[in-house]
């Protein structure tokens, strides 16, 4: 018997998975990450072990993934989050071809084939718009947070525009229209609608190949995926806990990598 | 505080008709049966010598970007893999030649129809692009005609000759060929006799621009290009610039200005006009008791109608516009351009320069600290640079553009205080 | 480490201090020909030193005074090394209208520095026919009166074709070290061999040309890399050097450059001028190459991504690089292109953003790795 980990050092947490050798969850962590990511990742895992009541030396293979995966000493390999998103999302959908996640600091979007290969990615990490910080940014502008945002946008009834790319400028926007007199549930909504539209960019730059999975932390925001499904005009495939899909793709992997090394 | 209002003038209302007229001509071109090309810069006036329907590219920003399309369109370019920094009319027109063959929804009036000819007027290297990537994506012939701007005036000939062979040796016979008849000179004599008219008639608007206060603006002339430019050789540009010189000219007399109740600062303009964001700065501009007067760019078309000759020779005199008697090449680069400025400061009575830095085109932005240093030296009036665009909405701040005029209010009133 | 590799890496690695030095001890003008197509021939056949500028290593600080922070590096670069006096051993700045920015710097440069020679040349699109033909060699002979003005000197028919016989050397012993690298992939790092061309760049000619054969001697002892690793093309990096960190990257990722389109590199030493009665000509027909594809030539009947796909068969890539300066216009309205046909033709493509200011490699190294990964597998 034996177990496998994945860690997926995020900007903003630290998400493990282990896994068992039929492929099955026995435990996940989330953790913010803070600036120390060595210590983090201990930590986050040392948390995934005692609840899936296992010791360190019970782990075959672990994989590291995310912006901190080079930091991860006792990790056996690194793999970057496209691969690591792509295995998590076939996980839990084998039939999916377009893989979108949105992420702490950068958004990308994946094509994947039937075995939760990448194929071809576009990613927009240039700057924080379209990505969770852009949404963090724009609920502290509100005076509110992530989840009263989220439901603030279901109750807009107009439709207003925050055009900005830049996330300052469109922190600017966002005061101003409120100070104007707009109210927090158009401005949510259209917050919402900024992200939409910047992320269907990238996914036209590849093209929308049905199913299409959202992971990422920023999929549990139901304002975002509803933004995101009516932009792109279909029905987003979300896993129950989309932010470990990263961690969980790593450990796959470091299945993958134990079981052909044997 | 002094509220101030624009007074809108009459006669602009009927630019309106016109330019729609133009490009519902153009979009339903090829359901007449007619031949259509595609244009950058000032090479549109051959084709028209065809009677081709026949697009300009800064034209059309202007008109997109005027009827509220221009991110829409730029949103499909992005999604057909153009990226964010590329020059914005370039991306206009892959967006839009992207949504026509696909069949994407866009703004029925923004739509054009793919053309059978693109006329490359490089007066900007980077305006071949388009052509090169319309030939690359949809397989349109290209006809290329390469206008450098002279950055001294002995270069001059030299590139008036270069435009004069291109045009006889290439673009005319490639226009023969498309449109399986010989060159109509005669036309293009008749076209250039009503542009001299027409350009006639908007240099006494211009003369009226030099009283205080000004009877227009920027913002004004801004939409009465047209007629000079791609609306050029149309009969009916005679009598609009005739009303619009009557109305300027009743204003003068009535010290009626653009602004009421007073114009307090002359400003002059360098870099594109903000297409699309005509009415947020002209706003901005109004209620600061700003008014922009005169500019590199919007006042590069045919500064010389006096020297269009239509007969005998219509190519020559139409090179000859571009170069030697004209502005849109010799005011393209500083070099030729800051004498022209200085002159138009003194001769205008600028309080302040506006240097419209667009984010995606480096055409202007590259002189602007330098051309606002040369000014201050020997004009002494300040001046500020503002960041944005011609299309994209994405690239223009708010919060940027009222600090820098304020900013450049302080520095006027500055200098205004220190000399009384 | 070998002699002249060495060499190399040390007059990249401080262009400054070797131009002041060359200037102190030699009696001869040197002057700084901006990217990508000047005909450097003409100027070495007056008698001075053609020198390619070049991007600095620091960040830009009087520059943005001038020039917007949404330009490409070497503009706001140069300008900034101009302002700061590190360029005074230029007599002259030559500069052409390559792009929207090439065209507005002598503008600035000439309201900010004092430079004895300053010059502007219009070569044109290369549309096809007379027009464009004779007006490309009028502006070359205007320029070769020019350069003659300020050099004192004369240029014959002889002394430019001997100038030009000169060059076509050391384009050859460049083709040569291409040759070595893509007989012996991983023989020659990706950051050593921009620093080869680079110094062809920088030195006198015919001391490079010394240098470059010795340089083949040693290069030809050198074993290729023991492991196989992922063959992959790097094109792009128009008129700049990126920061060679990247370079590094892309191998320590298991990949392996075994050829390249870019300008320090396979660009600057593409197509031989051929050696006849008429040598300015000559020159002109270089510039009207088609071949390697140029965006900033407005050619839009030749295909880039052809040449691009060609040369990724000729040495069996399975990947392409685009090292995409930021900002340059004729790189970005081209990559849709590249990068659709290439996705259409099933051959793996990443991009790669390069900037001039220090940028985290964070970025470029998931989007690198991720690359290899999906070539080779996890």
């Amino acid at each position: 018997m034996g177990y496998f980990a994945g860690i997926d050092l995020g900007s903003l947490c630290t998400k493990v998975v282990i896994l068992d050798m039929g492929k099955k969850i026995k435990s996940y962590t989330i953790l913010r990450s803070g600036a120390v990511y060595k210590g983090v990742a201990e930590t986050a895992l040392n948390e995934a072990l005692s609840k899936a009541g296992l010791e360190f030396k019970d782990l075959r293979y672990i994989v590291s993934t995310g912006y901190g995966r080079t930091r991860v000493p006792f990790a056996q390999k690194e793999v970057t989050e496209i691969s690591c998103h792509a295995r998590g999302a076939n996980y839990f959908c084998p039939e999916v071809r377009t893989v979108i996640d949105i992420g702490g600091q950068d958004s990308k979007v994946i094509h994947v084939d039937d075995q939760g290969r990448p194929v071809r990615f576009v990613m927009n990490d240039k700057c924080a718009a379209g990505t969770g910080r852009f949404l963090e940014v724009m609920a502290g502008a509100l005076g509110v947070d992530l989840d009263e945002m989220s439901e603030l946008s279901f109750q807009a009834q107009e439709l207003i525009e925050v055009s900005s790319m830049c996330t300052v400028f469109a922190e600017s926007e966002v005061i101003s229209l409120f100070a104007g007199g707009y109210k927090k549930q158009e401005i949510a909504a259209a917050v919402y609608r900024s992200i939409a539209r910047r992320i269907t960019g990238l996914v036209g730059q590849l093209g929308l190949k049905e199913k299409v999975a959202m992971t990422g932390g920023v999929a549990k925001s139901k304002g975002m995926v509803r933004a995101l499904e009516e932009k792109l005009g279909i029905t987003l495939i979300i896993a129950e806990e989309p932010q470990i899909a990263g961690a969980l793709g790593a450990a796959l992997i470091a299945r993958e990598k134990d079981v052909s090394s044997a | 505080m002094v509220q101030y209002k624009p007074n809108r003038l009459e006669t602009t209302k009927l630019i309106g008709p016109m330019v729609d007229k133009h490009w519902a001509e153009l979009r339903t071109a090829k359901e007449r049966g007619e031949k259509v090309a595609w244009c950058s810069g000032p090479m549109f006036i051959f084709p028209y010598a065809m009677g081709m329907k026949c697009h300009f590219m800064a034209g059309y920003a202007a008109y997109c970007a005027g009827r509220g399309a221009g991110d829409q369109v730029l949103e499909i370019a992005e999604a057909e893999g153009d990226l964010i920094d590329s020059c914005s009319y370039h991306k206009l027109h892959m967006g839009m030649a992207a949504a026509v063959k696909k069949g994407i929804p866009i703004k029925e009036e923004v739509m054009l129809p793919l053309p059978d000819l693109m006329i490359t007027g490089r007066l900007c290297p980077e305006m071949s692009h388009y052509a090169e990537g319309m030939y690359r994506r949809m397989n349109i012939r290209v006809a290329g005609v390469d206008t450098p701007p002279p950055a001294r005036e002995e270069d001059i000939p030299a590139f008036e000759e270069f435009c004069e062979r291109q045009i006889r040796e290439d673009l005319i016979p490639t226009l023969e060929e498309v449109c399986g008849k010989p060159f109509d000179y005669d036309k293009l004599s008749e076209m250039l006799a009503i542009l001299k008219k027409t350009a006639s008639l908007r240099n006494e608007c211009w003369e009226y621009t030099k009283h205080r206060p000004s009877p227009w603006t920027l913002w004004d002339y801004g939409v009465s290009i047209a007629p000079v430019f791609y609306l050029m050789g149309k009969p009916e540009t005679i009598p609009y610039y005739e009303k619009l010189k009557a109305e300027l000219a009743y204003r003068v007399e009535n010290n009626i200005g653009a602004i009421s109740p007073e114009e307090k600062y002359r400003i002059y303009w360098d870099g594109w006009l903000p297409w699309g964001f005509l009415g947020k700065f002209s706003r901005k501009f109004t209620n600061l008791g700003m008014v922009p007067i005169v500019g590199r760019y919007p006042w590069e078309f045919f500064p010389h109608p006096e020297t269009i000759e239509p007969e005998p020779d219509p190519v020559k005199t139409f090179v000859k516009q571009v170069y030697s008697n004209g502005g849109l090449a010799r005011q393209n680069l500083p070099n030729l351009a800051l004498p022209q400025i200085h002159q138009w400061i003194d001769e205008y009575k600028i309080d302040g320069l506006v240097m419209f830095s667009s984010k995606t085109c480096r055409m202007w932005n590259l002189g602007h600290p330098d051309v606002i240093n040369a000014v201050e030296k020997k004009n002494g009036i300040p001046g500020v640079v503002i960041e944005g665009d011609m299309v994209d909405s994405r690239m223009i701040s708010d919060a940027q553009i009222d600090t820098r005029l304020g900013a450049l209010m302080e520095m006027m009133e500055a200098r205004k205080s220190r000399r009384a | 480490m070998a002699d002249q590799l060495n060499k190399c890496i040390q007059i990249t690695g401080d262009p400054y201090g070797y131009l002041a030095e060359w200037k102190k001890q030699n009696n001869k003008k040197i002057i700084c020909c901006y990217p990508m197509h000047v005909p450097e021939e003409l100027v070495h056949a007056a008698g001075m030193l053609p020198v390619v500028a070049w991007r600095s290593n620091e960040p830009v600080t009087l520059g943005h005074s001038h020039i917007p922070p949404y330009n490409c590096g070497l503009t706001r670069s140069f300008i900034d090394d101009l302002l700061k006096d590190k360029l005074n051993f230029f007599d002259g700045v030559v500069i052409y209208r390559m792009c929207l920015q090439a065209q507005g710097l002598p503008f600035i440069i000439g309201q900010n520095v004092n430079l004895p020679y300053l010059e502007y040349l219009s070569l044109p699109a290369i549309y096809p026919g007379l027009p464009t033909r004779d007006f490309l060699i009028k502006e070359l002979e205007r320029f070769k009166a020019s350069l003659e003005e300020f050099s004192g000197r004369k240029i014959t028919a002889e002394a430019l074709n001997q100038s030009i016989a000169v060059y076509n050397k050391n384009r050859q012993l460049l083709s040569k070290i291409y040759e070595i690298r893509r007989q012996k992939p991983g023989a020659v790092k990706a950051r050593e061999l921009m620093a080869i061309v680079q110094s062809s760049m920088l030195m006198p000619k015919e001391e490079n040309n010394q240098l470059l054969e010795e340089l083949i001697s040693e290069l030809e002892k050198r074993e290729p890399a023991s492991q196989p690793k992922i063959r992959v093309i790097v094109y792009g990096g128009l008129c700049q050097t990126p920061h060679l960190d990247i370079l590094d990257l892309i191998e320590e990722l298991g990949m392996e450059v075994v050829d390249d389109d870019l300008y320090v590199g396979s660009r600057y030493f593409a197509g031989d001028v051929q050696i006849t009665e008429k040598p300015v000509e000559a020159l002109a027909e270089r510039y009207l190459a088609h071949t390697p594809p140029c965006p900033t030539k407005g050619d839009y009947a030749t295909d880039w991504t052809d040449y691009i796909i060609e040369m990724a068969d000729k040495n069996q890539a399975q990947g392409i690089i685009s090292l995409l300066i930021k900002f340059c216009p004729p790189h970005l309205c081209y990559y849709p292109d590249i990068k659709n046909k290439l996705a259409e033709r099933g051959i793996p493509e990443v991009l790669i953003e390069v900037e001039h200011e220090v940028i985290s490699l964070g970025q470029a190294r998931t989007r690198l790795q991720t690359f290899a990964e999906i070539i080779g597998g996890v």
